[in-house]
């Protein structure tokens, strides 16, 4: 059974938009690597929101707004709390890059010192734990690695 | 990696192992905290007729005793820790070991429970220090440490209990096993005494000592500074081990399983009792290999053989391999984000399986194992990996990368034999033969606990310079 992570996270008023767009995509090759050396993480996508459009998507050509969210949305396997150290350690310096864009993000970097504080901040932060958060729907009940033990291949390059 | 420890501002045990025959672990609670304060303070100067704390400084020649001091959550508050300094400590420690949580966490459920814990143990509010005493091998030298210990609680420290352990033979266990073979190479540590490589990277300092760069980046600290740096945790456990239970299951699983009863012990724990580990010793336990060898090998290679990354030889659910999966794949990170250095010592009379035991005997294994993060690595070694089968990564053997001959995956069920629940119910051990899918394995089912957690703490072992600090904390 996997559990969701549905992170929004509010960004500071007056960040570069282009600035963190561009952050958020030199380090999607190495928050992949990380994700697979994990090896309990299904899926991942970062989004960046707006929540002053109508349709909440960062438009093209748009004014900037102070109202940009940073979304971190995955399913995962086993328990997030117990494995916080272990992430910290894999996804650390990816996640240092992100908070310094996000409101209360610079207490707690580096996150490899501060794993209970970040372990906190994903808590207060993740919409899947919020009491309107409805339960994940699955379309089958396996693990990665069960998955992988029965063949299925990584993604090569994920 | 070169760190420099200041080893003088280090308390021992963490870093050195004493090599002696007979410890004593008091179990203490603070009456009065300004005195117990000028009490810890004559301990750390060895004043007023006290030991003096025993510091990671190599002592020539050997001392008549060796002595460590550590603090619950609990104890640092009698002690005049503010509550907002505790929320920076361990999340692990500051549960405590008889916490519920922490309870259902590791395992100590059902008769190992912490409302069935020994010597006042089981009330954790009221465990406050852990005072430990090792000497060679003389009983009147424990004994004359101890009466002038005992002499200085008064009026200011309450004695809840005192565990006495004894070092079997040869390191044994009262298993049979030969323990003390595998420790971590720290970074900065002195050596050992008796050098036993192994295959393994070298921990950083900040998996032992607060205050130093850890695996993965960062460092552990807490507030106030003086506590931080040279500082360290362990979980103190008393571990009772029923011997007779331990050698019915190997009687009467090893006719299970179709193999000898010496082999089965020595597939349960990844290592025979005479400690040589299967893994290089798979069909007999040999002659003890030399310490250049008997802890110097890896589960995964290149070709096969050597890789046993099937656990065909040693389980993969065995003892060793779950406290320590050396180079296997693992989810999460790997074995040096969670090492652990154990000093424990037998406790209780050897077993004879010529004289039965008239009665129940209480004998087993008492110590501390110690890290820089009680919720990193004790707790974690001991939920996800001693009871839990599914840390594992799918993998295949090489030149088998369809899985033909099995997946590391299927091949392991269950909690560690030692150190698990295992209840009866679901209780499981997988020896792992060829085949796709785990189709050919043999697994034990059924078994019950034959280790029992009989007492517990998390502590927390200040540098010399923090045991200064919270000396004078209310002497102030």
């Amino acid at each position: 059974m996997a559990s969701p992570l549905s992170l929004f996270m509010p960004v500071i008023p007056g960040t570069d938009l282009q600035k963190m767009a561009q952050d958020l995509a030199q380090f999607q090759t190495a928050l992949g690597e990380a994700l697979q050396s994990i090896g309990t993480v299904h899926y991942a996508r970062t989004l960046i929101l707006d929540g002053a459009m109508p349709n909440l998507q960062v438009g093209a050509g748009s004014k900037p707004t102070d109202n940009y969210v940073l979304a971190i949305i995955t399913e995962y396997d086993g328990s997030f709390d117990d494995y916080i150290g272990d992430f910290a350690s894999q996804v650390g310096d990816v996640f240092n890059a992100f908070l310094k864009y996000v409101v209360g993000g610079a207490a707690i970097i580096p996150v490899q010192s501060n794993q209970q504080a970040f372990l906190e901040y994903l808590k207060t932060n993740d919409a899947s734990q919020a009491p309107t958060a409805t339960p994940i729907y699955q379309a089958y009940d396996a693990t990665v690695q069960e998955i992988y033990a029965h063949g299925i291949k990584p993604v090569s390059g994920s | 990696m070169s760190t420099t420890i200041d080893f003088s501002d280090v308390q021992g045990t963490i870093l050195r192992g004493y090599r002696v025959d007979l410890a004593r672990h008091f179990i203490l609670t603070v009456t009065n905290g300004p005195k117990a304060g000028a009490f810890i303070e004559a301990l750390v100067d060895g004043t007023d007729g006290l030991p003096r704390i025993t510091t990671a400084v190599h002592i020539k020649p050997k001392p008549e005793c060796f002595v460590n001091v550590a603090f619950t959550a609990a104890g640092l508050t009698a002690l005049g820790l503010s509550d907002q300094e505790l929320t920076t400590f361990d999340a692990g420690f500051q549960r405590g070991a008889t916490n519920a949580t922490t309870a259902g966490k590791v395992g100590d459920t059902g008769s190992s429970a912490p409302a069935n814990w020994v010597g006042g143990l089981s009330n954790g509010a009221a465990v406050h220090i852990i005072l430990s005493v090792w000497v060679d091998d003389d009983p009147a030298v424990l004994e004359k440490v101890s009466a002038t210990l005992r002499a200085a609680f008064a009026g200011c420290i309450t004695e809840l209990s005192a565990h006495d352990a004894k070092a079997l033979p040869d390191n044994h266990v009262h298993f049979g096993y030969r323990d003390n073979i595998a420790q971590p190479t720290v970074d900065g540590a002195p050596p050992r005494k008796r050098q036993i490589p192994d295959d393994q990277p070298v921990v950083p300092t900040g998996e032992f000592l607060l205050g130093y760069d850890k695996a993965g980046g960062g460092q552990y600290s807490v507030q106030p500074s003086q506590l931080s740096k040279n500082s360290s945790y362990a979980a103190f456990r008393i571990l009772e081990q029923d011997v007779v239970a331990f050698e019915q299951f190997l009687d009467a699983y090893s006719k299970t399983a179709g193999i000898s009863a010496e082999l089965l012990a020595a597939k349960v724990c990844g290592r025979w009792r005479n400690g040589n580990p299967i893994e290089l010793q798979p069909d007999d336990p040999g002659t003890f290999l030399p310490p250049s060898e008997v802890n110097n090998f890896k589960y995964v290679a290149p070709q096969l053989p050597p890789d046993d990354t099937l656990g065909l030889k040693c389980p993969i659910g065995s003892h060793i391999r779950r406290n320590n999966p050396r180079d296997m794949a693992v989810i999460g990170t790997d074995s040096v984000h969670h090492r652990i250095v154990r000093r424990a010592m037998p406790y209780g009379p050897s077993y004879d399986p010529s004289v039965p035991d008239p009665a129940p005997v209480k004998r087993g294994l008492i110590g501390y194992f110690i890290n820089a993060s009680i919720f990193n690595q004790f707790e974690f070694v001991q939920s996800q990996w001693s009871l839990r089968s599914s840390f594992v990564k799918a993998a295949t053997a090489p030149g088998d990368p369809d899985g033909t001959n099995g997946n590391a995956y299927f091949n392991i069920s269950g909690q560690d034999v030692f150190l698990g629940v295992n209840d009866p119910k679901s209780s499981s051990f997988t020896l792992a033969a060829i085949g796709q899918g785990g189709t050919n394995n043999t697994t034990i089912t059924g078994f019950s606990r034959m280790i029992t957690t009989v007492g517990a703490a998390y502590v927390f072992f200040p540098s010399m310079t923090g045991l200064r600090y919270l000396a004078g904390l209310l002497q102030r």
